[in-house]
């Protein structure tokens, strides 16, 4: 398990550096509005991914949006306090991020929020944090290791939870072991919540995927390179 | 008659000063905006017949958003390679998957808000930036926009950081890179065939 994990880590230092070679052969003409060339990430796993990417894509269909579709009998206000509460949950992994890029004002902003909101926005319920100007900044281990040079490695598709790549996905692992929540509850308790979360999200959601599949020639690609672009863009910041 | 000479070429001038303004004080963002409204007004009514509606829509979002500019950017080296036979095919493939793709997007939002938060202007290009503010999350939709004449036109749509002509660059480029060109002007057209057989069928809500 150790010598896996290090061997990972290697694998994953080794792409950092490969991440860097970005191309950039083609520039139309001045513009100063211009996105950096497209966040390109390397897919050497391809067959598999768009193996797992079809798996999800019938689970989203069969399975998950018809629960979601279910959910929305629930009035959306109490949705929206359930977001609130689940994302409440999940500011010790933003702080502790926050705190590992050294962003010192975010997690005194993180700290501040828990702080009002568990009060005042009972429990997580509400959010009158941000309407006091301290918005929610979102920040996972991935983003961290981003942060500090690490490019994203390669493209994977994970089974049930979707997109993500070499070094967000190994983010993932770490920020399970730094969340408090799956010390706390029990194994199955912990999907539970994480399915509920899930799924209330995906009802409150204005059918993004759905969009995709109906409209991109090819939405593999189409949803592989928005996150490339999307995590890239989300490291910056 | 020098009086009405005169008068005449007063007239003009005021004329003349008075849309200059009209022009300059429509910025993109107020094109922006005067766009996005036209496109909600013509959602929002919903006794209009399919193929009216459409045809409206169509209208209104062409005189805003440069197809032939997009296209260049998303090919990129193919476009110099492409004739131009291949050329008009993709920028008339394109522009009407990208419409219905972008009315589909504004579709689900018109109940809710959008915000035009503010315009840059550097040169003949802008960005204007607007914010849709649903009751759960706010998602950021940038609209880049090139000066052409006395219009401001759109030619990427930046959605929470992605480029919609970054993305179609990526994923458009490997489908030539695989297929050639007009395997992807193939794969195109069937996807709007297909398209067209779904609103046909007209089990859409």
């Amino acid at each position: 398990m150790k010598q896996g994990f290090l061997l990972l880590s290697l694998l994953f230092l080794l792409s950092a550096v490969v991440g860097f070679a970005a191309d950039d052969e083609f520039l139309l003409e001045e513009d100063p509005f211009a996105e950096p060339a497209p966040a390109s990430i390397g897919d050497p796993l391809e067959p598999v991914n768009r193996g797992f990417f079809w798996f999800n894509d019938k689970l989203y269909v069969y399975l998950f949006k018809p629960v979601a579709r279910g959910l929305r009998v629930i009035p959306e206000p109490a949705r929206v306090s359930a977001s609130n509460f689940f994302s409440n949950l999940g500011t010790p992994v933003r702080v502790a991020n926050n705190l590992l890029q050294l962003k010192f004002t975010n997690t005194g902003s993180e700290l501040a929020r828990l702080l009002v909101n568990s009060t005042f926005g009972l429990a997580g319920l509400f959010d009158p944090a941000s309407s006091w100007g301290l918005e929610k900044k979102n920040e996972d281990l991935g983003q961290t290791f981003g942060h500090y040079g690490a490019g994203p490695g390669f493209y994977l598709v994970l089974p049930l939870f979707g997109p993500s790549s070499l070094r967000d996905g190994i983010g993932r692992i770490g920020d399970y072991f730094i969340d408090p929540l799956p010390h706390a509850l029990k194994q199955e308790e912990m999907l539970g919540l994480r399915a509920l979360d899930k799924e209330n999200a995906l009802s409150l959601d204005k059918d993004t995927y759905d969009g995709i599949r109906k409209h991109e020639i090819d939405p593999y690609l189409f949803v592989r390179d928005a996150y490339a672009q999307h995590r890239a863009a989300k490291v910056k910041e | 008659m020098q009086f009405t000479k005169r008068f005449l070429r007063l007239f003009t001038a005021v004329v003349l000063l008075a849309s200059t303004t009209a022009v300059a004080s429509q910025g993109p963002l107020d094109q922006a905006r005067a766009t996005v409204d036209a496109v909600m007004a013509i959602l929002q009514e919903s006794d209009l017949e399919k193929q009216v509606r459409r045809e409206r829509l169509s209208a209104a979002i062409l005189a805003r958003f440069d197809f032939a500019e997009m296209s260049q950017r998303i090919l990129a080296l193919n476009w110099r390679s492409a004739n131009g036979q291949q050329r008009e095919r993709f920028v008339a493939l394109f522009s009407d998957l990208l419409e219905r793709n972008y009315i589909g997007h504004i579709e689900a939002y018109t109940d809710e808000k959008i915000d035009f938060v503010k315009e840059r202007v550097q040169g003949n290009r802008a960005a204007v930036d607007t914010v849709i503010v649903t009751k759960s999350v706010e998602i950021p939709i940038s609209y880049r926009m090139v000066h052409k004449g006395a219009d401001w036109k759109v030619y990427d749509v930046v959605i929470e950081s992605v480029s919609f002509v970054n993305n179609y660059r990526s994923s458009y480029g490997e489908i030539v890179k695989k297929e050639g060109f007009d395997g992807l002007l193939a794969r195109m057209s069937e996807k709007l065939t297909e398209l067209e057989q779904q609103n046909g069928n007209a089990t859409e809500p």
